[in-house]
């Protein structure tokens, strides 16, 4: 009987334990909420305004597309990120801020999480991701939004 | 009823072969030409591979899925370089990157020893070739026969080395 109860215990706290597991690899996931996602079709519209209060971009990947954007690298190498950083410093923590890379999907790409997390540390309050689920052709080039020269 | 049976063979076979001729990334298609430099600077035409057995890569340094995908890449070229195939005299791969910088595509290319045919205009996304090819995410690959003729549209792991093989002369 005392087996039993035994195992039924263990089997009660291996599911449990393996429950927890489970949503904290869910809960913990990306440096933003969905309320920072912006749609590209906005950040076109605030552009192709000039009136406009215009945010701050940060390129993030490979190549400044969107105009006016400034090129900072990929952020998955630590001098880009670091230029980044210095870039911040000098910038009151309200600034509107938004940033993209647009190589990948969010799941394969390296660069947004560092420079999100970074602003997140910097403790910067109007920041935003460019929601870009394909890539940036499909989502930005191929729907005529303003490029870089 | 010979005679009628010949004219609508040649009929048909018309229609099959205007089919074939259009140009686009579709299997049945003739693939679009590309005309790009290689890392040396020499410009390379697909159409100057004709006679082969060719897959057309698209990939970047900066693309984890195409990065895993090369190793896999190479020993298919490894393996299957100086076969025979039904419509094609050895495969050759024809590697399209949509790389950004000179320097990251270059050291890749060393590094990783995948020393088959390499071309890039280095515009990233804004290459006209991701238009053409209407590419929307990478990988992308097209297999394409001796005549330039696309087989198959992205397929990768076994699936593309079934491919392959089913091209070769029994």
């Amino acid at each position: 009987m005392k087996i039993k109860i035994l195992t039924l215990l263990l089997l009660v706290m291996t599911v449990v334990a393996s429950a927890s597991t489970g949503s904290s690899s869910q809960g913990g996931g990306d440096p933003w909420t969905a309320q920072q996602l912006l749609n590209p079709a906005e950040l076109a519209k605030i552009l192709n305004t000039p009136k406009a209060p215009q945010p701050v971009i940060f390129s993030v990947g490979m190549e400044p597309i969107i105009k006016g954007s400034v090129d900072i690298g990929p952020t998955v190498m630590k001098g880009n990120l670091d230029n980044l950083k210095q870039r911040l410093a000098k910038l009151p923590k309200s600034t509107s801020i938004v940033v993209y890379c647009g190589c990948c999907p969010f799941v394969n790409c390296p660069n947004i999480r560092p420079a999100m997390q970074l602003l997140g540390e910097m403790k910067f309050t109007n920041y935003k991701l460019l929601n870009v689920p394909q890539n940036i052709k499909v989502d930005w080039i191929d729907k005529g939004y303003p490029m870089s020269e | 009823m010979k005679r009628y049976l010949f004219i609508v063979a040649l009929l048909l076979g018309n229609a099959f072969a205007s089919i074939a001729q259009n140009i686009g990334t579709e299997p049945g298609n003739i693939a679009p030409e590309i005309s790009l430099p290689t890392p040396a600077g020499n410009v390379l035409e697909l159409s100057s591979l004709k006679g082969k057995l060719v897959l057309v890569d698209f990939w970047g340094t900066w693309c984890s899925p195409c990065m895993e995908e090369q190793h896999d890449l190479l020993r298919l070229y490894k393996k299957y370089k100086k076969v025979r195939f039904t419509n094609g005299e050895g495969f050759e791969i024809y590697g399209v990157s949509l790389d950004a910088k000179k320097a990251n595509w270059e050291s890749t290319i060393a590094a990783l020893q995948i020393n088959w045919i390499q071309v890039s205009d280095l515009k990233y996304w804004r290459s006209p070739v991701a238009k053409t090819y209407k590419i929307e995410a990478l990988p992308f690959n097209l297999l394409i026969d001796g005549k330039g003729i696309v087989l198959a549209k992205n397929l990768h792991g076994t699936d593309l080395e079934k491919a392959i093989s089913k091209q070769i002369i029994k």
